[in-house]
């Protein structure tokens, strides 16, 4: 285990920040940490990393208690803070070479460490430029490749695709990949619920300072009761028959959106043959018609009633 | 030993602030220097506006009145010192002297028998000190069974003597040579401040921004060691930024420096850097906002120079400004700075003040760096 959080609990005065909250992280998997803004994930990352004192519980990484003092574990851990935190006064290379510093005392392992955390990051071009001459996409990977240039073992990113470009977001999430790929446990928050989806091996739901549910993302929307949802839109229909549509085989509830209604079923057996069969018996016209899986989006939504996205 | 290179590159980064401080501050010790050096061949009395204030109103008095009213135009004035001080302040009036009600008796027995208040740094206020001093000691000579001659005091005050300068070293060239340094080292005081608080405050800033020192604190290396780079950097800047101060004394008066207490000044300016790098602590513990250091950089600076004496002479600054100035380290500096001695245990005082502000501001300094690392 590379971090265990236990019951921890975390109070800015009256506000409860994290309540009770667990975790656990395995080496070599990529965990996402989701949530809404404010929920409480960088508290939590915060307080793993001694940056926050909790008034309880325990946090253990790599097996030993985590305090301000942990020099040695923290030599193997990496952090990518959610707002870009890089000198402004120091050039692209500067910055990495000065992060690099503080873990990496020989000077010629930090100028390798430097060499390819700017080729790992693509920002070859750019060594010379100060940050305040780099676009936002570009900015994010040099927050990027300070936090994991004295290759950590541990990397923590928070958010690390806010207010990015399409093309710099596809890159950082195919390094954080390669990273991974190449040994380092990640800890990942995000509410893009397609990254989380695309990246991570396994998912804490976090809401209002709590682990809400966790495991793979199978596992996660096994846990909802809407297994399958087949959105169709009717070219005429009577609210008589919308009534009747309750008494196709597990749907367990209609919902109009426009001129579409999204049934929803409770699991996935032969639910788009029964709804065709029904659509037939009553001689329905339908323009368009197709069956969509749960998302995380569903699964967040029945486990705390409101859109990941609110 | 990287967070002490990357603060003198930070530093480096804000070169101009320090090249345009010490241009500024080098222009005008040109200017000073043509002034505060140059030597007088020729003498030739003013006329000076005097303001006179008679308590005595004896024979004696009366008879000093007449001479200075022969030699200078009177202006009127008043007794109050803060009235005289800016009369003098406005030059309105070149000096002016307060009569004793005891006058006659004090010249008797040979004791300080005269207020003067004039502006030591212009050459006139020694011509009022000459004449006033000419009369008394021609009264003195003729006192005799308890009567002034005073006809015969001013028939020999209308004697002129002709002077030769023979020789041109002497008092009145060791005089402008210390009053050169002295100008030079109060006004090393007044950028030393300036810089220091800009220079180092911003620099800090940069390395306190919470979201840099949040990646400090999570990496493996160690609080102690940080702090000790970080302050080896401070150090570092300040003995390079007063370096090249006393350097530049040694190059542009190196030749006057036997002629002078030249030690007095290179360890005042030590001690007064120590307080004032204390003093960068204890701010930079205080805030991270580059725009409130900088302020304060300017503010500090100036005012605390100000009303210490670095622009104005301290005979020239109120009672009540110079007690606030006495809880700055600059009032000390210049004190030292503009007094004449012998030997430094002459200004222990002055300096232990210093030391004792840069332990006080060090203490406070530590007091807030405690509660802010508080998490």
């Amino acid at each position: 285990m590379v971090v265990k959080v236990k019951n921890v609990v975390k109070r800015y005065e009256e506000k409860i920040a994290l309540d009770h909250f667990n975790m656990e992280v395995n080496e070599g998997e990529i965990l996402g940490l989701l949530g809404p803004n404010g929920c409480g994930k960088t508290t939590a990352i915060n307080c793993i990393l001694s940056l926050l004192k909790f008034d309880k519980g325990e946090i253990q990484v790599f097996g030993r208690k985590m305090t301000p003092n942990s020099y040695d574990i923290k030599r193997q851990i990496g952090l990518v803070p959610q707002e870009v935190s890089v000198f402004e006064n120091l050039t692209v290379k500067e910055n990495i070479d000065y992060f690099c510093g503080l873990y990496i005392d020989d000077k010629n392992t930090r100028r390798q460490y430097v060499e390819e955390a700017i080729e790992f990051v693509g920002l070859k071009d750019y060594v010379r430029f100060y940050p305040r001459k780099l676009s936002g996409g570009l900015k994010r990977r040099l927050n990027i490749a300070c936090g994991i240039v004295h290759k950590p073992k541990l990397i923590f990113l928070d958010e690390p695709t806010v207010a990015v470009d399409a093309q710099s977001r596809n890159f950082i999430l195919e390094g954080i990949k390669k990273l991974n790929r190449e040994g380092s446990t990640v800890i990942y928050t995000t509410h893009y619920l397609e990254e989380a989806e695309m990246l991570c091996n396994r998912i804490i739901i976090m809401d209002n300072g709590k682990d809400i549910a966790s495991g793979t993302i199978e596992e996660l929307k096994a846990m909802i009761t809407t297994l399958e949802k087949i959105v169709v839109r009717f070219v005429n229909i009577e609210d008589e028959v919308i009534n009747k549509m309750y008494k196709i085989p597990h749907v367990i509830d209609i919902e109009r959106n426009g001129e579409d209604f999204i049934i929803k079923f409770e699991n996935g057996i032969n639910n788009l043959s029964n709804l065709l069969s029904f659509i037939a018996e009553y001689n329905l016209t339908y323009i368009k018609l197709y069956s969509q899986l749960p998302t995380l989006n569903d699964v967040f939504l029945e486990l705390t009633g409101k859109e990941l996205r609110d | 030993m990287t967070v002490f290179k990357y603060f003198l590159k930070i530093a480096l980064k804000n070169k101009w602030i320090i090249i345009m401080y010490i241009s500024i501050f080098f222009v005008m010790t040109l200017l000073n220097s043509t002034d505060a050096m140059k030597r007088e061949e020729a003498f030739e009395e003013t006329r000076l506006n005097i303001g006179i204030i008679d308590k005595s109103n004896s024979e004696l008095s009366s008879s000093l009145k007449d001479y200075l009213k022969e030699k200078n135009n009177i202006v009127a004035t008043k007794e109050d010192e803060e009235y005289i001080k800016e009369q003098i302040f406005l030059e309105i009036a070149d000096a002016v002297i307060i009569i004793p009600e005891d006058f006659t008796e004090r010249v008797i027995e040979k004791e300080e028998a005269i207020i003067i208040y004039k502006d030591d740094r212009k050459p006139h206020s020694i011509q009022i000190e000459n004449q006033i001093n000419k009369f008394l000691a021609f009264a003195n000579i003729t006192y005799q069974n308890g009567q002034f001659a005073l006809g015969d005091v001013k028939e020999a005050l209308k004697e002129n003597t002709q002077v030769h300068v023979l020789s041109k070293s002497g008092f009145f060239e060791n005089s402008s040579i210390e009053t050169w340094f002295r100008y030079y080292f109060n006004f090393t005081g007044y950028v030393i401040l300036a810089v220091y608080i800009a220079i180092i405050g911003i620099v800090m800033s940069d390395f306190r921004d919470e979201r840099i020192d949040n990646r400090r604190k999570i990496s493996s290396k160690k609080l102690l060691e940080f702090n000790k780079e970080i302050y080896l950097g401070q150090l570092t800047l300040a003995i390079a930024v007063t370096s090249v101060f006393i350097i530049a004394s040694i190059l542009l008066m190196g030749r006057y420096i036997g002629h002078i207490y030249y030690i007095k000044y290179l360890i005042n300016l030590m001690v007064f850097s120590l307080s004032i790098l204390c003093l960068t602590f204890l701010i930079n513990n205080i805030t991270r906002n580059k725009h409130v250091i900088t302020t304060l950089s300017t503010v500090l600076s100036l005012g605390s120079s100000f009303i210490s004496g670095v622009m104005v002479p301290q005979e020239l600054l109120g009672e009540k400004v110079l007690l606030v100035a006495k809880f700055f380290p600059v009032y000390y500096f210049v004190r030292i700075n503009d007094a004449v001695i012998n030997s430094l245990s002459e200004v222990a005082f002055e300096l232990f003040m210093q030391v004792l502000f840069a332990v006080a501001f060090l203490l406070l300094g530590l007091m807030f760096s405690k509660k802010a690392q508080r998490i």
